[in-house]
C-alpha cells in the first residue's frame, strides 16, 4: 500500500497543479470565477482522492491480513488467553491500522509542501477537513475489514465480504441518484458521499457521528466475533444488540443539523450578509420542487444551492413532487421545471437552479430585498500558473525507492 | 499432589458427531498429566474447551473448587496449541520478548529457556521460516515463559526427532520440577511413558481411565477379566507397559 500510494498521489497532484496552472494562466483572477482557483477544490480534492481509492481497494486487505492472520497464524488462540477485554484487543489492532494509514498519508501532505514551494496558499481548516474526512473513511474501511476478518475463517471470504459492502454503498449511491428521497439521505452517510463533502470543506456533525457510530460497530462485531470460546448463539445475540444499539443511535444522530464549512472560499455557504438577511426571515419557509430526481436541475439545485440553505435555514422544508425518476415524459406538464416558494400566505414561482436565483426567490417571497455583498464577501481565488516541479521525480523515484529500501533494511535488520 | 483443575462432564458436539461426551478427570498440582490417545479421539478439542478457546456445550472447569468460566481461564493456565505458526512475519526473539510482555512472564527465565530448548541460533529468524521442529521448540519456549500455574501444550514432541525428544522431555520434566503443572496431550505413547506421571486415556471422546501407570495397568487387567471370565490367562496375562494398556482400554 505505501509503496503505491505514492505514484497514486503524484499521478493526481501532478495532474491537478498542471490543470490549475493552465487555467490560472488564461483566465485570471476575474470576480465570479474565483472558486475555479481554490487550492481546495482544483488541488487537495483530486490529489485526496487517491487516499480515498487506496482506501477502498489497498487497505481493505491490510487490515484483513492483520486480523485475518492472526486466526490463520493461530496467533489469535495465543492471544485469547490473555484477560485483556476482546474490544481493547479489537481497538489496538484498528489504531495500529489508523497508525499506517497516517503513514500512508505522507505524500498528499508532500503534496502540500510542494505546493508551498511553488508559491501557492494553503488553508488549514480546510486541509484539516480534507485530512479529517480521509481519515474517517479509513476508519470506516479498517472497521470493515475487522469485522469481516472476524466472521470468516478465511481472509479470501473477509475481502470479498469487504469489496461486496463497498460495491454496495455505491449501488446505494446510485439508487439514490435515481430516486431520491430517503435513499438520498442514507446514501449522504456511504463513504464516498462523506469524503466527498469533507474535500469540499463541508464537516457535517451528523456524518462524523454516524460514521464513527459505524466504525464503533464494525470494532465491536470485530471484538465479538473474534471470542472464539464463547458460544455462537451468544455470539449473535450481542452482534444483534450491538447492530440494533447503533440503529437507533444513526436515528438520533441523523437528526443533528450541526455543520462547519471549513473552505476558505465558502463553498458550502452563502455569502455572509445573505446568511444574516436569511435568519431575519420570520415564518416557515417552503419550497416544492417539481423536478425529477435524475434531472440534472435538480442536482444543480441541490448542490448550489439547497444544501446551502439547508446549513443556513435548517427548518426549510423541502419537498419534491415529480412523479418519475427521469422527468423524461413529465416535460409537458404543466409545472414540470418550476420551483414554488411559500412563506406564510405568500407564494413566489421560479424555475431558476442557481443559488443567486434562489435567494431572489426567497427575498421575494419575504419581501425583503437583497443585501449588498463588501469586497470581503466575494473570494476571489488564488490562481497559481505553476509547473509540478520535481514532483514526479519525488512520486514516481524516491518515493518507492524509500519505501523499498524501508522494506529492505526491515527485512535484514530481521534476518 | 493437591487436585489443581478439574474437569467435570465436559461434552461437544460438532453438528451430529460427539466430539466428547461426559469428560471428567483431574489435573493435579506439581504433576505432569498426559492426555493420550488415537487420532480423533478428542484430545485437542478437550484442551482447547479447557483453555476456553472453544465453547463446550456443556460441563464445568473447576479451578480450586471454583468454577471457572471459559474467558477467565487465562488467568489459571496457559495452552499451546499444536501447528501454529504465531506472529510469522517476526523473528523468534520478538516472539518470545512479546510472550514475556504480553503475558506478564518471567524474564529472568529466558536465557535459561533459551538454552535448555537450544533455540540460541533460532533467534534472529522468522517465526514463519522455521521447519516444524525448530517451531515446535519456539513454541513450548513460548509456553514455559508464560506465568499460568498450569501449561497445557498439544502434542509438545511432535516434529522432533528422537534426541529431540528426549531433550524436550527432560525440559518439560524440569519445568514441572520447578513447580509448574504440565498437562500434555500426545500421541506418542513411548513419549508419554517417559515423560508423564498419569495419564488420562481418551477414546472416542470417552475418558477409558486415568491414574498411574500401575493403577491403568490393574485397571486394564480388571477390564480383561470382566470381558473374558472364562479365559484360562486371566489373572496372569497382564497388559506389559503403556502401549499395551493403551491399547487394552482404547
Amino acid at each position: 500500500m505505501l509503496l503505491l500510494i505514492g505514484p497514486l498521489v503524484g499521478m493526481s497532484f501532478i495532474s491537478a497543479v498542471r490543470t490549475y496552472g493552465e487555467l490560472s494562466g488564461v483566465n485570471g483572477t476575474a470576480a465570479g470565477v474565483g472558486e475555479a482557483f481554490s487550492p481546495l477544490i482544483g488541488i487537495w480534492a483530486p490529489t485526496f482522492s487517491a487516499c480515498e481509492l487506496a482506501a477502498a481497494f489497498l487497505l481493505p486487505f491490510v487490515a484483513i491480513r492483520l486480523v485475518s492472520g492472526d486466526r490463520q497464524s493461530g496467533a489469535l488462540k495465543l492471544e485469547l488467553q490473555h484477560p485483556m477485554p476482546a474490544m481493547a484487543r479489537m481497538s489496538a489492532k484498528g489504531l495500529v491500522l489508523l497508525a499506517a494509514w497516517v503513514v500512508a498519508s505522507v505524500p498528499p501532505l508532500i503534496g502540500i509542501v510542494l505546493w508551498k514551494i511553488y508559491g501557492g496558499t494553503t488553508y488549514a481548516p480546510e486541509l484539516a477537513a480534507v485530512f479529517a474526512g480521509h481519515l474517517l473513511n479509513a476508519g470506516l474501511t479498517v472497521a470493515l475489514a475487522c469485522a469481516t476478518a472476524s466472521f470468516t475463517d478465511h481472509p479470501s471470504t473477509a475481502a470479498i465480504l469487504t469489496l461486496g459492502v463497498t460495491v454496495g454503498t455505491w449501488i446505494l449511491n446510485f439508487v439514490a441518484a435515481v430516486h431520491g428521497g430517503l435513499w438520498d439521505r442514507a446514501a449522504s452517510y456511504t463513504p464516498t458521499a462523506m469524503v466527498a463533502e469533507f474535500q469540499h470543506g463541508l464537516v457535517r456533525l451528523d456524518a462524523v457521528l454516524v460514521a464513527a457510530t459505524l466504525i464503533a460497530l464494525g470494532c465491536g462485531l470485530g471484538a465479538i466475533w473474534m471470542r472464539l470460546g464463547v458460544p455462537e448463539r451468544r455470539r449473535v445475540g450481542e452482534s444483534l444488540t450491538a447492530g440494533v444499539g447503533a440503529l437507533v443511535a444513526i436515528v438520533v444522530f441523523a437528526r443533528i443539523t450541526a455543520s462547519w464549512d471549513a473552505s476558505e472560499a465558502r463553498a458550502n455557504s452563502f455569502p455572509r450578509p445573505d446568511e444574516t438577511t436569511l435568519a431575519r426571515i420570520s415564518g416557515r419557509l417552503r419550497i416544492v420542487v417539481h423536478l425529477a430526481a435524475e434531472d440534472p436541475r435538480r442536482v444543480d439545485l441541490e448542490q448550489r444551492a439547497l444544501s446551502k440553505l439547508r446549513r443556513a435555514r435548517p427548518d426549510v422544508q423541502v419537498r419534491y413532487a415529480a412523479a418519475t425518476s427521469t422527468g423524461l415524459f413529465e416535460q409537458t406538464s404543466e409545472h414540470y421545471g418550476e420551483i414554488w416558494y411559500e412563506l406564510s400566505d405568500r407564494k413566489v414561482i421560479s424555475r431558476a437552479t442557481t443559488a443567486d436565483g434562489v435567494l431572489g426567490s426567497i427575498y421575494e417571497v419575504a419581501g425583503l430585498s437583497a443585501p449588498a455583498l463588501a469586497e470581503e464577501d466575494i473570494f476571489r481565488g488564488h490562481p497559481l500558473a505553476a509547473e509540478p516541479m520535481g514532483a514526479a521525480a519525488l512520486f514516481y523515484g524516491i518515493w518507492p525507492a524509500a519505501v523499498g529500501a524501508a522494506a529492505l533494511w526491515n527485512r535484514r535488520r530481521d534476518s | 499432589m493437591t487436585p489443581g483443575l478439574h474437569v467435570r462432564q465436559l461434552h461437544k458436539r460438532y453438528g451430529d458427531f460427539a466430539a466428547l461426551t461426559d469428560v471428567s478427570f483431574t489435573v493435579r498440582e506439581g504433576e505432569v498429566l498426559g492426555l493420550i490417545g488415537p487420532n480423533g479421539a478428542g484430545k485437542t478439542t478437550l484442551f482447547e474447551c479447557i483453555a476456553g478457546v472453544l465453547p463446550a456445550d456443556s460441563g464445568t472447569v473447576m479451578v480450586k473448587g471454583q468454577q471457572v468460566p471459559g474467558t477467565d481461564r487465562g488467568a489459571h493456565l496457559f495452552f499451546m496449541p499444536d501447528g501454529i505458526a504465531p506472529w510469522a512475519a517476526q523473528t523468534v526473539a520478538w516472539a518470545l520478548d512479546f510472550t514475556l510482555g504480553f503475558f506478564g512472564g518471567d524474564s529472568a527465565r529466558l536465557p535459561g529457556v533459551i538454552e535448555r530448548l537450544q533455540i540460541e541460533p533460532l533467534m534472529r529468524r522468522s517465526v514463519g521460516t522455521l521447519s516444524k521442529g525448530e517451531r515446535k521448540r519456539v513454541l513450548l519456549a513460548i509456553a514455559m515463559l508464560t506465568p499460568q500455574p498450569l501449561m497445557m501444550a498439544d502434542e509438545p514432541f511432535d516434529g522432533l526427532d528422537l534426541r529431540q525428544s528426549r531433550e524436550v522431555g527432560a525440559a518439560l520434566r524440569e519445568h514441572a520440577a520447578a513447580g509448574r503443572t504440565v498437562f500434555l496431550s500426545i500421541h506418542q505413547i513411548a513419549d508419554a511413558a517417559r515423560v508423564c506421571d498419569r495419564f488420562v486415556l481418551l477414546s472416542a471422546g470417552h475418558v477409558c481411565g486415568e491414574g498411574t501407570l500401575d493403577e491403568l495397568t490393574a485397571f486394564a487387567r480388571a477390564r480383561r477379566a470382566e470381558a473374558e471370565p472364562d479365559d484360562p490367562r486371566r489373572g496372569r496375562a497382564s497388559p506389559d507397559g503403556l502401549e499395551e494398556v493403551v491399547l487394552a482400554l482404547t
